[in-house]
């Protein structure tokens, strides 16, 4: 009935390129295949893990600096029930540590959440002189820095806290591109009458697609495969 | 001296991943512009610095080599050896 085509939003994925940051999801779907990139998500696997999974390592280029020690500025409210544990330190620590062992050149911060964000989860912002290449080539080395951190800090018997790591807004600016792009393709989905399916992405971002159209008109949303290779799918809703 | 730096680094993230961080050991392997960095850690925590499906090596590797990248604009290898 629906026929099936793929989707992806990077256009010179492959290309190895200089670019790092923000331009991942700008490119935009044109007719015939078009592609998502990063990896995969879903409500059940989640809350489990943070951090996208960097399929392939590859190099990035870039300008290259004076490798300079990152500096830290740490303040964090606590609430009623919940306790600070010292783990955003222990995050906050690790991921300036490190940094610094890189050489990279920036500042790290550690960020009050939100009034909707857990106050478990522990949030830190990368700015700086090196941020695009902390960013790395489609936010790789970005996910592998959140990846370990949640590793260090999330041992067996302790509750898992959430650490998110941003650097200039990457992550933020990158979630809204891809929840439009979502949307974008829920329209499509539901034009023409056929099924979307996204490239491989992380938990997160896949999450981030089925919020995205949770409430959306005439389509659902589910992922298939296992692993890294798992994907978002936008279904058009038989009406008739 | 790159490399000690690259060592270092794999070092500072594997003692952070394991419960016994005294056994982590880090040796260079060749020479050169794209050093083998070698990781051993105790028996029992190989699985820590691997992580599911490898996951945890391969973060290692990307921040590995974003450091060789910054450093000379090479690439460094990392292997967990037992």
């Amino acid at each position: 009935m629906s026929n099936h085509i793929e989707t992806t939003l990077e256009p010179n994925a492959e290309t190895g390129d200089t670019e790092t940051g923000d331009a991942v999801i700008a490119a935009t779907a044109n007719d015939g295949a078009s592609e998502m990139e990063p990896n995969m998500a879903d409500f059940a696997d989640n809350p489990a893990d943070g951090a996208a999974a960097a399929t392939s390592a590859e190099e990035e280029g870039g300008h290259s600096e004076i490798p300079e020690a990152a500096t830290t500025s740490a303040d964090k409210e606590q609430d009623e029930d919940f306790t600070e544990d010292g783990r955003a330190d222990d995050a906050l620590d690790f991921v300036v540590d490190v940094l610094g062992k890189m050489g990279m050149d920036c500042t790290v911060d550690l960020m009050e959440n939100g009034p909707n964000e857990p106050d478990s989860d522990v949030r830190i912002e990368i700015s700086g002189e090196d941020s695009n290449r902390i960013i790395g080539r489609k936010g790789q080395t970005l996910s592998a820095l959140q990846f370990l951190t949640n590793r260090v800090v999330n041992r067996p018997p302790l509750d898992r806290r959430h650490v998110l790591i941003d650097a200039d807004g990457y992550r933020q600016r990158r979630e809204g591109a891809l929840s439009q792009m979502a949307k974008k393709l829920g329209k499509q989905a539901v034009s023409e009458h056929k099924v979307i399916t996204f490239e491989p992405m992380s938990a997160q971002d896949r999450r981030i697609v089925h919020l995205a159209l949770a409430k959306f008109p005439g389509v659902v949303t589910k992922s298939e495969g296992r692993g890294a290779s798992r994907r978002v799918q936008i279904l058009p809703v038989d009406e008739d | 001296m790159s490399s000690q730096t690259l060592l270092e680094l794999v070092e500072i993230i594997a003692k952070a991943l394991v419960d016994d961080p005294e056994s982590v050991q880090v040796d260079a392997v060749g020479s050169g512009r794209h050093p083998r960095i070698e990781l051993s850690v105790a028996q029992d925590d190989i699985g820590k610095v691997i992580g599911k499906d490898g996951r945890t090596a391969q973060s290692m590797r990307v921040l590995l080599n974003a450091a060789a990248s910054k450093l000379d604009g090479g690439r460094a290898y990392l292997d967990i050896v037992d």
